[in-house]
């Protein structure tokens, strides 16, 4: 608890928290003047409603954590790295992983805070524009956990790269070349591709369906697991030298 | 002899490069043990083995009883320290980076101030670490290191880019440490004057291989006895690393 604390007073002034809270806003606000804008365009559409406020949205609203993840990513480490502030914390009686894991916590609860108050604007649309009795909470809370649990592994791999490279620059190419090879390949039907982790979060934006894949789900956490052990083994074992 | 810092035969290598080559040191409790080398002589290398930076290639160290690395965090718990450049978070003021440090080390947040004003950093605590001035870093990174009065001090340079006036008030301040907290300093520089002025015990590194380890006067008595010249540390120092530079130069020709 302390080492989050810790972490926490660490983020000031570094843009990490406004970056994906900003995210949210952005993504609450580009469904609200979507919907406002297009809204009989997109109720025309030959889809079920709950799946065009869901899939028809997510597309923009997923490109925008993407990068947010990408570039909070980066932030969270780069402090570490611009005054060479992780040597010393090697040189203190602090668990470095124990920092890596703060980090992941941080990004994580601030994804979820980002997709909570978008799924709130989607609910609030989905109450007042949907036609009467076909808006479906248990639908919209099922994809919101889907959208949460597919952006995952882009954070868990945006992290780790970024605790590796002390030039900022080299996690934001990661990141863009991620988001543009995961665009590139999102499509095929290939299940292998999946191991890319852009690749899964692009997934539910490329279906027409609201329905959560179970496939797309177990790959996402497991990646998400496996690249949050590495993190902590590097963290841990590949000190500064 | 109660030794805190003991090290046995601690060897780096890197590729093709020994950094530092069967240094076995012996600091004295409450002593100050000036470390002095040429750039590249593995001081630093040194250090940072001590404190878990980089790992030996081959020999072991304690300090203060505890064998690195099982008791790895003990180690760091008694040891304030400041290697190479200063070491901050850029977005926090200075007050703010040495919160973060008295957080880890689990301090009472008087101590923080204590630390500023021991550096003589107070009025400047509430400015960003990354507006400050070279020298204001410097002091920065040596108010981390006294957080907490450790009883062991590990200090790489210092005073680099420090004024003639600050270069003399940490030079007291370092001297003054051993009886005021009864802490041990382990301390390199590049000014064998300074070192002159606070040392109790001396250690002479040159490519990676340590020369010379005893008191200031066994140093003069050596040099004496080979021949050079014994007036200063630096004589000492210089005459010692050349008779080295020269014999290594000869075996190499061989």
């Amino acid at each position: 608890m302390s080492t989050l604390a810790i972490e926490l007073r660490k983020e000031k002034r570094t843009g990490v928290i406004p970056v994906l809270l900003a995210v949210g806003i952005l993504g609450a606000a580009y469904a609200f003047v979507n919907f406002l804008v297009r809204k009989d365009t997109l109720l025309n559409l030959p889809l079920a409603p709950m799946d065009v406020l869901l899939t028809q949205l997510y597309g923009m609203i997923m490109i925008l954590n993407m990068f947010g993840i990408v570039v909070a990513a980066c932030m969270i480490y780069n402090m570490e790295f611009k005054g060479n502030a992780v040597k010393k914390i090697y040189m203190l009686p602090a668990s470095v992983p124990g920092m890596y894991f703060c980090k992941f916590l941080i990004l994580t609860i601030l994804l979820l805070i980002a997709i909570a108050i978008q799924n709130l604007a989607l609910t609030r649309i989905g109450m007042s524009d949907l036609p009467q009795g076909t808006f479906e909470m248990n639908t919209l809370a099922a994809f919101a956990v889907y959208s949460f649990v597919t952006s995952m592994p882009v954070l868990s791999f945006m992290l780790l790269i970024s605790s590796r490279f002390e030039n900022m620059w080299v996690p934001l190419g990661a990141g863009v070349g991620g988001f543009l090879s995961g665009m590139a390949l999102a499509t095929s039907k290939s299940g292998l591709l999946l191991i890319h982790p852009f690749v899964a979060m692009l997934k539910p934006a490329v279906t027409m369906s609201a329905q959560p894949d179970s496939a797309v789900i177990i790959v996402s956490m497991v990646e998400t697991i496996i690249l949050l052990i590495a993190g902590l083994w590097m963290a841990k074992h590949l000190r500064y030298e | 002899m109660d030794y805190i810092i003991t090290t046995e035969k601690l060897t780096k290598k890197y590729k093709n490069f020994t950094s530092a080559s069967n240094v076995s040191l012996h600091v004295r409790k409450g002593s100050i043990y000036g470390f002095l080398g040429p750039n590249g002589a593995g001081k630093s290398t040194t250090m940072k083995m001590l404190l878990g930076l980089t790992a030996p290639t081959k020999g072991s160290f304690t300090i203060d009883g505890k064998h690195f690395p099982n008791d790895r965090l003990e180690i760091l718990k008694e040891i304030g320290s400041f290697i190479e450049s200063p070491s901050f978070y850029a977005n926090l003021s200075g007050r703010e980076n040495l919160d973060i440090i008295r957080r880890i080390l689990k301090l009472p947040k008087s101590s923080v101030e204590a630390a500023l004003e021991l550096v003589g950093l107070t009025e400047f605590g509430d400015r960003l670490a990354k507006k400050y001035s070279l020298g204001m870093k410097q002091r920065l990174g040596l108010a981390g290191a006294l957080l907490g009065r450790p009883p062991i001090l590990i200090l790489d340079e210092p005073t680099n880019g420090l004024d003639p006036s600050g270069i003399h008030e940490i030079r007291n301040l370092v001297k003054s440490l051993p009886s005021l907290y009864d802490c041990t300093v382990l301390i390199s520089s590049h000014m064998l004057s300074e070192i002159e002025l606070i040392a109790d015990d001396i250690g002479i590194l040159n490519h990676g291989r340590l020369l010379f380890e005893g008191s200031l006067d066994d140093l003069r008595q050596s040099a004496q006895q080979s021949g050079f010249a014994a007036e200063n540390l630096e004589d000492m120092f210089l005459s010692m690393v050349e008779k080295d530079n020269a014999s290594r130069k000869q075996r190499a020709q061989l």
